[in-house]
């Protein structure tokens, strides 16, 4: 979580590492003013330093020449007055000499150059000062040879040269040193330039960077959450991106999927509740058609044959047509009693084997008995066609499927009728020469109470027989179909074949 | 035939239920003279040779309905206009006002009263 946080992907971890860039830069030029202020500080004491060296040299200097003329003294004559004189300057050199070491000890070279310096003048005084002081003392003239004052110049001389050399190499330090802390001053002072004037640059870009980073992504999400507030639900933002703004647009796009897959799901279950209403309301004009047409009949007659003396042939013609139209209402009612089994899931099949081909003629010869429009064509086997079904159920398929061809076939023609055994099953067909299924009203055709264009067209019926009739061929493990045909429609259905007792009853 | 027609009038009924037709032709009686319609193509077919004294017309046709129907014929033939009874199954305050509004001169709802339908008949004849 945490690395994930600071990860160099994420808009936070980048913002905090360009920040920290940043302050490492701003941090870095103080540092370079910081050191060159340092070094110049430091030059400055150096030149303090090499000229308190440098008036140290001229006092021991002085001590020195001191040393030379006290000798020279003594020699000239070696009274008491020049040997005290030479006794002074003897212990009088070493305090100066202590004064310009400690102002000297900057360096070793500079350590060992007063050191040498201080062996040197030791080895005068006493390898030179003191025996000549006694040698003056015993032969005055002895001491005034010009060997030994002209060794003693030179000594001197050298000790003269070495002294000044310290003065020397202690300005030739310091003036390195100031020249090396005015080179870094000036590198420092042109390095802070530099950033002063790249500060506000890289302020600029990074405002820039952090719009790009930041302000566009935030943009096109605000333009598409508007889109989607105004209900458009196919907005989808770019995914390509992996810090916070592509997880942001990951779950942006998973939200306006779902809303558009509930959005859909709603317009779909308003419109099925739109269909399913219209179908009921469908429904309640058909059945009141349906019922009251049979009804008016049979009240009609009924008030008639109560109404008026009618003559025994009327009164048995009356009757025929109630009795009819009765048996009608009742196949209705029947229908409806089916149709809420479907629904309820309860259909019982009382199994017995027997023969459909006799089944398929019998229905179909009654269906067409009366019926002039059209003409019956037979296709059965001669050979019995043995099923195990519900007898009463199967009769009820049949009967549906044969009253559907005459409803609708109201040109009339060829209604073919046919059956026969094959892989196992038996087929029973009905063709007839109508109109056809409109291919708008195919797939809906076996769903209860669907009627396609048949209430329009003025054709009865309740919308339940195919589906009634589905239901009862597949609890037979069957199946029902239909074939559109160049002019009408071939309905069909299987019935696996009874395989009890060979192949016939 | 002429004798014949002038002493039975000539009654058009379209109703594609047969035995609604068997119906209204037993509950009007012997007084006319039927000719029958099973939609309102057929009900045109008879109208092209015969001209009927009343139409008694369903409301629920295969086909064009009656009010179709009906309305075309008012369209057509507007001098002489032959007196249309009504009858429906559906027997709503509307489906009188469609009918009447189509130029029905009466309604009569299913099931009917067989007197009811024979004083209509009669009293559209007569006048």
């Amino acid at each position: 979580m945490l690395s994930r946080r600071l990860s160099l992907r994420s808009v936070v971890g980048r913002v905090i590492a360009v920040t920290a860039v940043g302050a490492a830069a701003i941090g870095a030029t103080l540092g370079l003013f910081f050191a060159a202020n340092t070094r110049l500080k430091e030059a400055n004491a150096d030149s303090v330093r090499a000229a308190r060296v440098s008036a140290a040299a001229f006092d021991v200097r002085g001590k020195i020449t001191e040393l030379g003329s006290a000798i020279r003294g003594v020699v000239a004559s070696p009274d008491r007055a020049s040997i005290a004189r030479w006794r002074r300057a003897e212990s009088a050199w070493e305090p100066s000499l202590e004064t310009l070491a400690r102002a000297a000890a900057t360096s070793e070279d500079q350590e060992q150059r007063t050191e040498a310096l201080r062996f040197e003048i030791r080895l005068y005084v006493t390898d030179y000062g003191d025996p000549l002081v006694r040698i003056a003392q015993l032969s005055p003239a002895a001491a005034r040879s010009s060997d030994a004052n002209t060794e003693g110049s030179r000594r001197l001389q050298q000790i003269l040269d070495h002294t000044d050399g310290v003065a020397q190499s202690a300005a030739v330090e310091a003036a390195q040193r100031s020249a090396d802390a005015s080179r870094l001053a000036h590198q420092a002072t042109v390095a802070g330039i530099v950033a002063l004037v790249l500060t506000p640059v890289l302020l600029i870009l990074l405002g820039i960077w952090l719009a790009r980073l930041v302000a566009e992504p935030l943009r096109q999400t605000v333009e598409a959450a508007s889109a989607v507030a105004a209900g458009n639900f196919d907005v989808r933002l770019p995914e390509r991106r992996r810090d916070e703004f592509g997880s942001l647009a990951r779950a942006f796009n998973a939200m306006t999927q779902s809303l558009a897959t509930s959005r859909r799901e709603l317009i779909e279950r308003a419109e099925s509740l739109e269909q399913s209403e219209r179908h009921k309301s469908e429904l309640i004009t058909m059945v009141s058609h349906e019922v009251r047409t049979p009804l008016a009949s049979v009240l009609g007659f009924t008030r008639l044959l109560l109404e008026r003396d009618v003559s025994e042939a009327e009164r048995r013609r009356y009757l025929e047509i109630v009795d009819s139209e009765a048996t009608r209402l009742a196949g209705l009612v029947s229908d409806f009693l089916d149709a809420r089994l479907i629904e309820e899931g309860q259909f019982a099949l009382r199994r017995e084997p027997f023969d459909l081909g006799a089944l398929v003629r019998e229905q179909a010869e009654l269906t067409l008995a009366h019926d002039d429009a059209h003409e019956l064509a037979l296709q059965l086997p001669d050979e019995p066609l043995s099923v195990e079904g519900d007898r009463a159920r199967l009769t009820q398929v049949v009967g549906n499927v044969l009253s559907n061809a005459v409803k609708y076939s109201p040109g009339g023609g060829t209604i073919t009728v046919g059956a026969r055994a094959s892989a196992g099953v038996a087929r029973v067909w009905v063709a007839d020469e109508g109109d056809g299924i409109p291919p708008e009203h195919r797939e809906q055709l076996f769903e209860p109470f669907y009627r396609g264009g048949a209430a329009a067209a003025g054709i009865p019926g309740t919308g339940l027989g195919l589906a009634v009739s589905r239901r009862i061929v597949e609890a037979h493990e069957g199946h029902i179909g239909f074939d559109p045909l160049e002019r009408g429609t071939r309905f069909w259905f299987d019935v696996p074949l009874y395989a009890g007792n060979g192949n016939g009853r | 035939m002429m004798a014949a027609q002038a002493l039975r009038p000539l009654i058009l009924i379209c109703d594609d239920e047969l035995p609604l037709r068997e119906l209204i032709k037993a509950v009007l009686g012997d007084r006319y003279e039927y000719l029958e319609a099973e939609d309102a193509d057929q009900a045109d077919a008879v109208l092209d040779r015969f001209d009927p004294e009343a139409i008694v017309l369903d409301v629920m046709l295969p086909g064009r309905s009656g009010i179709e129907f009906l309305t075309e014929l008012r369209e057509r033939r507007r001098e002489r206009p032959i007196p249309v009874v009504v009858v429906s199954a559906w027997q709503s305050q509307q489906d009188a006002q469609a009918a009447l509004g189509a130029g029905a001169n009466a309604f009569v709802g299913k099931p009917f009263d067989p007197k009811e339908l024979a004083d209509v008949v009669e009293t559209l004849i007569a006048a």
